[in-house]
């Protein structure tokens, strides 16, 4: 009994401590240090983001004709979750901030925009409309969202893939949605997307590379879209602990080997 | 310092200025000859125009042979897209017709067969632009057919309208541009309240800093949010649940917003066909290489070719045409003619004659265009003979040979 009450004292010692130390003011690290770290981090982790996508999800990010219902919902959330995750873990783990996900939306958001409105609609002069980059700022927040209830990196990869994917998917099918409808081309049937593919020249990009739905004998009829948001979820499983691993092993645990810890 | 700098502009200035001509072409010569030569050949392209105002249509027809002896490095050919290489989107494709068909996206092509094409463009920048038919092969790469420069003339702004099926006109320069900015920006506020919320002590709180508080997070549990010790706050879960349910409310308005506006919609099209066969005259011609020899030096091509007439009238060699390049009977070109080839002793061949023709090409195109080079593994030319025949009838035969270069 005695021991319990001990131990319960100790706890509340550490307890009053750790408050302590929540507040304690430091001469050197006030809220212009915070601001530094922010704005000077923010060009690295939209780059870092930035990069990511447009290497395993580039296409399907720059032309509308690319976003269709099979690949896109599969490809991008995956490509696009992990440096997301990586800053989660490193923002919870060091501040308790579940502000990872939305932080790299934000900057990516940014990157992506002067990137697509001054080098591709003002200086290769592709209208906007034709190459918009698609946001994750929503899933974002819906991620951090998660991992702020959770408190568990398990259940939010979990979990907040599937969210991510599904806000993902909701978040730019409205910004879509006006280049899916029809209209009659050459004599067919098409989008205004694949319009859009069509007039505006991409010189070394041909048309059979665009890897977008077209029928197979093992579709689920109607049913595509969903069960590429379903599979897409759970790709983006795999990529939320390729973040998680790039966060602990590439940025967390090397300096955890030469920094002391507190 | 300063020398440094002066030399390092005086540098860099001579270098665009020097090399800026070359780079503003596509690189057409860039791939190795021997395969450009031995995989599509381009006939008879011709541009309606070289000038045009914006919106203005300029055409492109010609024809773009699979030949028989595409490499089998490369793959069996089954996909080709017939479209235009051009610096970006200054002008936009209005139609394109394969063999007579109307062909959006690529089809299916064979090896051995011809693809007339007609290609119809309409000027949007202004600017002089230098502009190629392109055949791509899926798996194998683009080739590059004949270019020519084209001139866009300002016309006072460029709209590029279209109609929907349901009788509205869009400009698909800027369609859709109002609500995609309206929505991405108010998703970017939503984001920037929940990181300020969460980054600036004077709007979250003070236990909103960050690097003073590694003590703290670094001594509790990983899946803990210290609310014991005020490390996130109740608050800080009410205002994030708010700005979630605004995030939430953001997405129901796009959602029905898109169901309204938009309730006609279909998923992106592919159309895949493959082109009709275009008539093919009667066979009357043949050839058989017997040999070819080069001379760097002087940039010439030597063959001597076997050439028999299967025919009933006689029939004479008109001209050969390798890659992007076509070489015609010196004999018998105009004076428009850009490449000319000597054809000995006579171009005509008469019925159920075989005769050895010795064509002389001699053109600083083999050079300037990198199409015979020796340092490559393979020195070869390859292309098409066409023959023609008193009553006008066109044969295309194919040839390949190895060349012998003059090295020393």
């Amino acid at each position: 009994m005695a021991a319990t009450a001990a131990a319960v004292s100790a706890a509340e010692a550490e307890r009053q401590e750790l408050r302590g130390l929540l507040h304690k003011k430091y001469r050197w690290l006030d809220y212009k240090f915070d601001l530094v770290f922010w704005v000077t981090a923010a060009f690295v982790v939209g780059a870092a983001a930035d990069i990511t996508k447009l290497l395993f999800a580039g296409d399907w990010d720059f032309w509308t004709d690319w976003k269709d219902r099979q690949w896109w919902p599969i490809i991008s959330p995956f490509a696009f979750i992990i440096i997301p995750s990586a800053l989660q873990y490193i923002q919870w783990l060091a501040w308790r901030f579940p502000t990872g996900a939305t932080y790299t939306a934000v900057c990516m958001f940014l990157c992506s925009w002067v990137g697509r409105v001054y080098q591709w609609d003002a200086f290769v002069t592709y209208p906007l409309v034709f190459v918009w980059p698609a946001t994750i700022i929503p899933a974002g927040i819906f991620l951090d969202w998660v991992l702020l209830k959770t408190k568990s990196f398990v259940l939010t990869s979990v979990l907040g893939s599937m969210v991510w994917t599904l806000v993902f998917w909701s978040s730019n099918y409205m910004t879509l949605a006006p280049y899916l409808q029809p209209t009659q081309f050459m004599g067919h049937i098409l989008t205004l997307a694949d319009v859009q593919g069509i007039m505006y020249l991409r010189s070394q990009t041909p048309e059979y590379l665009r890897l977008v739905e077209n029928g197979t004998l093992r579709s689920f009829l109607d049913e595509t879209q969903y069960v590429s948001l379903v599979f897409g979820a759970t790709v983006t499983i795999a990529g939320y602990w390729i973040g998680q691993l790039i966060a602990r092993y590439l940025a967390i645990w090397p300096i955890g080997r030469f920094i002391k810890r507190f | 310092m300063r020398r440094t700098i002066f030399i390092s502009l005086v540098l860099g200035v001579s270098a665009v200025f020097t090399t800026a001509a070359a780079a503003y072409a596509h690189g057409e010569n860039s791939q190795e000859g021997f395969l450009r030569m031995e995989t599509v050949a381009f006939s008879n392209v011709q541009f309606t125009k070289d000038t045009i105002k914006q919106g203005e249509e300029v055409t492109i027809t010609g024809k773009a042979s699979l030949l028989t002896t595409w490499p089998r490095t490369l793959g069996e050919p089954d996909t080709g897209f017939l479209n235009v290489t051009a610096p970006g989107p200054v002008l936009l494709m209005k139609n394109r017709e394969i063999n007579g068909m109307s062909a959006p996206d690529a089809f299916f092509v064979k090896k051995g067969n011809a693809y007339d094409f007609k290609l119809t463009l309409v000027g949007r920048d202004v600017g002089r632009w230098h502009v190629h038919p392109t055949f791509s092969v899926a798996g194998s790469g683009t080739l590059i057919g004949p270019g020519q420069w084209i001139t866009v003339q300002d016309a006072g702004g460029f709209q590029n309208n279209h109609t929907l099926i349901n009788g509205q006109t869009v400009n698909l320069e800027n369609y859709g541009l109002g609500q995609l900015t309206i929505f991405h920006w108010l998703g970017f506020a939503l984001g920037m309240a929940w990181m300020l919320y969460w980054t600036v002590p004077a709007i979250g709180g003070a236990n909103h800093r960050t690097v003073s508080k590694l003590p703290v997070t670094l001594r509790i549990p990983l899946n803990t949010d210290g609310q014991d010790i005020g490390l996130i706050t109740p608050r800080d879960h009410r205002i994030s649940n708010y700005l979630l349910l605004a995030t939430f409310a953001l997405l129901v308005v796009g959602w029905v917003y898109q169901s309204v506006s938009f309730p006609i919609k279909i998923p992106q099209q592919v159309l895949r066909f493959t082109p009709p066969e275009l008539p093919q005259p009667a066979v009357f011609a043949s050839a058989i290489p017997k040999d070819a020899a080069f001379d760097p030096q002087t940039s010439t091509l030597i063959m001597n070719v076997d050439v028999t007439n299967t025919g009933k009238v006689p029939m004479m060699l008109k001209g050969f045409t390798t890659s992007s390049l076509t070489f015609v009977d010196q004999t018998s070109a105009g004076t428009g003619a850009e490449h000319v080839m000597v054809i000995s002793p006579s171009a005509t061949i008469a019925p159920g004659e075989t005769k050895t023709l010795n064509l002389t090409l001699r053109d600083p195109v083999w050079r300037d265009a990198r199409m015979i080079e020796v340092n490559r593994p393979r020195i070869e030319v390859a292309g098409q003979l066409l023959f023609q025949d008193q009553a006008g009838v066109q044969n295309q035969t194919t040839i390949a040979s190895s060349v012998n270069p003059k090295l020393i």
